[in-house]
């Protein structure tokens, strides 16, 4: 509504001056704000309102069933002198490197071998590789927590075979780390090796051949034309995975079950979002809880910055 | 430009006049349509056969019963509407999500005005207390409670040589202590671990066997320097130090995985608790039987019905609640359903005592259960109830699972609850 309103009100401003322009009717020069309204209608009523009410709830303490009492910065003063703010905050980098460096690292030695010329039965495999990013999240994590499981999961049976005693995973700071890293990567790996592939598609197969008439093995082949070739798309994939890393939920939510929003009995896999969700809908402190959502907010925008200007380097050498 | 900065700002007026609408609505409920109300209930409990019931005898009346989800979805809805939605004339609430809902009793229909404060008299006193705001405002009917009973395995004890029968089995543990030592003999014949694990089997029962728990009768904060609540850590890091637990958590895969293997062979169960250990070990039917729980009395779970103030229909809800929460009518629904009554007046009705499990060795469940909520004495709950209770777990569960030093582990629980709660 907002959108069409304002439409009437202001002269076009952005469209290019054409003779004649003013000569439209009226109903063909609203015709493209009406066409986009929608979009930013809904991005207003569940995006724009929600991260605007943010702010302002943070400097209250609210509770959305009783008092909402206005108390400035009281709740940042208190989250940066909470230790499971902080324990939060470093679970969830440990997390997100555990779980990017490693898969976009696979998913680029997937992509070239699945741009091989004599790859057999390409299509399936290309195929079967984005099977994990279609299955629903709390499966995953449902099935890796029973795997991981320390009395009756697969790996600590596997690894009595060997003769090492079990690993309670889900227990341990770095073993629930790298429970929910292994799930992550699992599941978007398919999908950056996807992006990487249809880069790839667009070097020419001759470059390729040219190498290899030039005695160039697979890894110099990958090394000098694959990464190069892909060098835009793989800073895009880093920026995507840092915003996606950061907010990891459902995984800790799932894998600790019985101590569901503190992922364990010390927090010990308890990430932002879900610290944010336990203040927020556990204890009904949305001050507090959207304190934390502001302080997330600033932290993706300083790593995108700083994502930003690092890839703007790469993107200078690589010219 | 301009277009984009106009846009902003209304978008911020919107903003601002959504949050600020959001602010609970004061106006209490009119009388609404007697005829027909809704009802929102979790899932699990079976609230179906009740509204059927009430249907047959009212066909006139229409009850639109939902089920939102697991008790805590149900609740985090009830808030959402609270705080400013359309609210369900009538909702059932489990007792963990009591104490928030009770600190904030101007979102709820106070039940004295009803005629609650007649039929308080009927149900546990302890019980009604958890629905009863500091102003004495009634905000809930309890619908069941949970009791608590230990559950044990017969033949697990024949092969240790331990008594089977369920009178001999009770008189082993009179008190935590002697539970502890039995655990003890347990393994030692054994090899075996005893108990499933020990903050849900001991700590979160001995917590419960107290006169006062986190909160005094005047509502302050004891949490830290209550003797009782100390004994009962202390109990349970004994129970740990001896060995007899298998350190697996109530609630996770694990604990169904070893129940048909017998990877323990007790376990404190509420009386809701049985059905599961039947679903998850069919094949053990008969080995199991029932015995006093240590302390002689214990309590987890139970749920209450509410009436929002907003409410459309608050009449038609209300005459629900007073029908089928009666004594008689929870009486039947324990029958048919298993749920156990909140109402002492039928817990010597020949027809509860007389109800014998095959599953448990025909085990008197009604009346082992019924006796266990009879002992217990009402204690303040205050906010916070749910979370220092929760962090207490936490740092047993973190000893319990080889992390926690048992030395420390009193500081750090009260160290983490003072920055959970501020207080």
């Amino acid at each position: 509504m907002t959108a069409t309103l304002s439409a009437k009100q202001v002269p076009s401003p952005g469209a290019p001056k054409r003779a004649g322009g003013w000569a439209l009717p009226f109903r063909e020069r609203i015709a493209p704000y009406a066409y986009i309204a929608p979009f930013f209608l809904i991005f207003g009523v569940f995006g724009l309102v929600p991260f605007l009410a943010t702010f302002y709830i943070a400097l209250f303490e609210w509770n959305p069933i009783g008092d909402q009492t206005f108390t400035g910065v009281d709740n940042f003063t208190r989250m940066l002198a909470d230790p499971r703010f902080w324990n939060a905050t470093s679970n969830t980098i440990r997390i997100w490197l555990l779980s990017t460096i490693p898969q976009l690292a696979i998913a680029l030695v997937l992509a070239h071998v699945l741009n091989h010329a004599r790859l057999r039965a390409a299509v399936f495999f290309r195929m079967a590789i984005l099977v994990p990013f279609i299955t629903s999240v709390a499966a995953t994590a449902i099935v890796f927590a029973q795997m991981f499981d320390r009395d009756y999961g697969l790996l600590n049976w596997l690894l009595g075979l060997v003769g090492i005693s079990s690993i309670d995973f889900v227990q341990s700071v770095w073993g629930s780390h790298l429970m929910i890293a292994v799930m992550v990567a699992w599941r978007w790996c398919g999908y950056n090796t996807l992006l990487y592939l249809a880069a790839l598609q667009a070097v020419p197969r001759d470059v390729y051949e040219a190498a290899a008439i030039d005695g160039a093995g697979g890894w110099r082949q990958f090394r000098h034309i694959t990464v190069p070739a892909l060098r835009p798309i793989i800073i895009f994939t880093i920026v995507t995975s840092t915003i996606g890393g950061l907010q990891i939920f459902t995984e800790p939510l799932l894998v600790a079950r019985t101590t569901n929003l503190t992922c364990g009995a010390v927090r010990q896999c308890q990430t932002l979002t879900l610290f944010l969700y336990e203040q927020g809908f556990g204890r009904y402190e949305f001050g507090y809880g959207s304190a934390i959502g502001v302080a997330l907010f600033v932290m993706i925008i300083l790593i995108a910055a700083v994502n930003y200007l690092l890839s703007s380097r790469i993107r200078g050498e690589g010219r | 430009m301009k277009l984009r900065s106009s846009l902003l700002v209304l978008l911020a007026a919107a903003a601002l006049a959504a949050t600020t609408a959001c602010s609970p609505g004061s106006a209490s409920g009119g009388g609404g349509d007697p005829k027909s109300f809704e009802f929102w209930s979790f899932s699990g409990i079976d609230q179906q056969h009740d509204v059927d019931i009430y249907q047959r005898n009212h066909p006139d009346i229409q009850v639109k019963l939902t089920e939102v989800g697991s008790t805590t979805e149900t609740a985090q809805a009830l808030a959402t509407a609270l705080a400013g939605g359309k609210v369900p004339d009538l909702v059932l609430i489990q007792g963990d999500d009591m104490p928030k809902f009770v600190q904030q009793p101007q979102n709820f229909l106070d039940l004295r005005e009803r005629g609650a404060d007649q039929m308080k008299g009927d149900y546990l006193d302890w019980v009604m207390e958890q629905a009863t705001a500091q102003d004495g405002q009634i905000i809930g009917i309890p619908t069941d409670v949970g009791g608590m009973a230990v559950v044990y395995r017969t033949d697990l004890f024949a092969a240790a040589g331990l008594p089977t029968d369920r009178e001999s089995v009770s008189k082993l543990w009179p008190t935590w202590d002697a539970f502890i030592e039995t655990g003890k003999k347990y393994v030692a014949a054994t090899g075996k671990p005893f108990v499933d694990n020990a903050p849900t089997s001991v700590f979160y029962q001995a917590v419960n066997q107290v006169s006062q728990k986190y909160y005094d009768d005047a509502g302050n904060l004891i949490y830290d320097k209550n003797p009782e609540v100390k004994a009962a850590f202390d109990t349970t890091l004994k129970a740990l130090e001896a060995g007899i637990s298998a350190k697996i958590s109530f609630g996770a895969d694990a604990w169904n995985a070893a129940l048909p293997r017998g990877d323990f062979a007790v376990v404190s169960a509420p009386a809701w608790m049985l059905d599961q250990i039947r679903r998850a070990a069919p094949d053990t039917s008969g080995k199991w039987d029932v015995a006093t729980i240590p302390g002689g009395a214990g309590n987890w779970g139970g749920s209450y019905l509410a009436v929002p103030a907003r409410a459309q229909n608050p009449e038609a809800a209300w005459n629900y609640i007073k029908e089928m929460q009666s004594p008689q009518r929870q009486l039947e629904h324990f029958l048919d359903v298993g749920s156990l009554p909140t109402t002492p007046a039928v817990y010597n009705d020949p027809k509860l005592t007389g109800q014998a499990d095959p599953f448990f060795s025909g085990a008197p469940t009604g009346q082992i259960y019924t006796q266990a909520v009879l002992g217990l004495k009402p204690f303040h709950m205050g906010p916070d109830t749910a979370t220092i209770g929760s962090e207490f777990l936490n740092a047993l569960t973190n000893v319990e699972q080889g992390s926690g030093n048992p030395a420390t582990a009193w500081d750090d629980a009260v160290n983490n609850i003072r920055t959970a709660i501020g207080k």
